[in-house]
């Protein structure tokens, strides 16, 4: 089976996409990636837009209907879904094969 | 105060509206100049973006996560391209990038603008080209963008003031057709310097 080209996901796509299992606007994004990474991943505006701008290309996320006038809120699409199992199924994979060999 | 400045360096952009902030002038407005506002001395950090929206209601959606994440935006519209941020608080100088190829990729914007501009002149030229309406005998013989009757017959002083004066009219009426080449280059000059920095920006140099 040919491996999907969007894979390995990034460190900060992966996170929005998980962040996004639930609608979220831009800066709740942003904080959600920040905890979710137990501070690891503090991402600034004008990258996070970056990577909105592309996930909605690749249509992974979508717009969803807002409360809010000014703040778009994105929810993660059933393509997002499949492509952050396949990820995570690669890196659990990477863990148990890790763990064998030094563990 | 305005003024009139160009760069093709956001680096060097930003850089410049900090020092032009500590010596108390900070940005209220670009439209083609800068527009400064006399205030207290100030140690700002100043960041750029470059973005062209297709609806009002993205451009205030990224407005809105700009502020809500520390920044003010003081200038840029629509469809300006160029957008000017100003952190809020006195924190820590921050980035509106926090990795190197989001960084990069408003060069790479700002480029592709550029080489459509560019793109955009090229039937207009060739449109000039295959209508005749440039004329070689301009080159040739520049003497006959003269209209002054007896003007090559006359000497001195005479002669002299006649052809001073018309001059810059012969100029216009045998090369305006020159601006359209000239502003091609000069849009795909920029779209170059646009690139390179680009990739400069993106090796993380």
């Amino acid at each position: 089976m040919n491996r999907d080209k969007n894979l390995p996901l990034t460190e900060t796509v992966y996170y929005i996409l998980l962040a996004l299992l639930e609608p979220a606007h831009g800066y709740l994004i942003l904080q959600k990636v920040e905890e979710l990474s137990a501070g690891q991943v503090r991402m600034a505006a004008g990258t996070l837009y970056g990577a909105v701008e592309n996930l909605l290309k690749q249509k992974f996320i979508q717009p969803v209907h807002s409360e809010d006038s000014r703040r778009k809120v994105y929810v993660i699409t059933d393509g997002g879904r499949e492509i952050l199992r396949q990820d995570y199924e690669r890196m659990r994979h990477m863990l148990e094969m890790t763990n064998t060999i030094m563990g | 105060m305005k003024k009139v400045k160009f760069f093709t360096n956001f680096d060097h952009e930003e850089q410049w509206l900090n020092a032009m902030a500590r010596q108390g002038y900070a940005l209220v407005r670009k439209s083609f100049a800068y527009e400064f506002a006399q205030v207290q001395p100030e140690n700002s950090n100043y960041r750029m973006d470059y973005r062209i929206f297709k609806t009002r209601q993205d451009f205030e959606d990224y407005k809105a996560l700009f502020e809500d994440s520390g920044w003010t935006h003081i200038a840029g519209t629509k469809s300006s391209g160029s957008q000017y941020f100003k952190q809020t608080g006195e924190q820590e100088n921050e980035d509106i990038f926090s990795d190197v190829d989001s960084k990069a990729a408003r060069y790479k914007r700002i480029s592709d603008m550029w080489f459509s501009l560019a793109c955009c002149f090229i039937p207009l030229f060739a449109v000039l080209i295959s209508t005749d309406a440039i004329d070689a005998t301009a080159f040739l013989e520049p003497k006959l963008l003269y209209y002054t009757p007896g003007l090559w017959d006359k000497s001195g002083g005479d002669f002299w003031r006649a052809f001073l004066f018309e001059t810059p009219f012969a100029f216009f009426r045998g090369f305006t057709w020159l601006i359209i080449p000239v502003m091609i280059v000069v849009y795909m000059v920029f779209a170059y310097k646009a690139k390179k920095q680009y990739q400069k920006t993106q090796q993380g140099r």
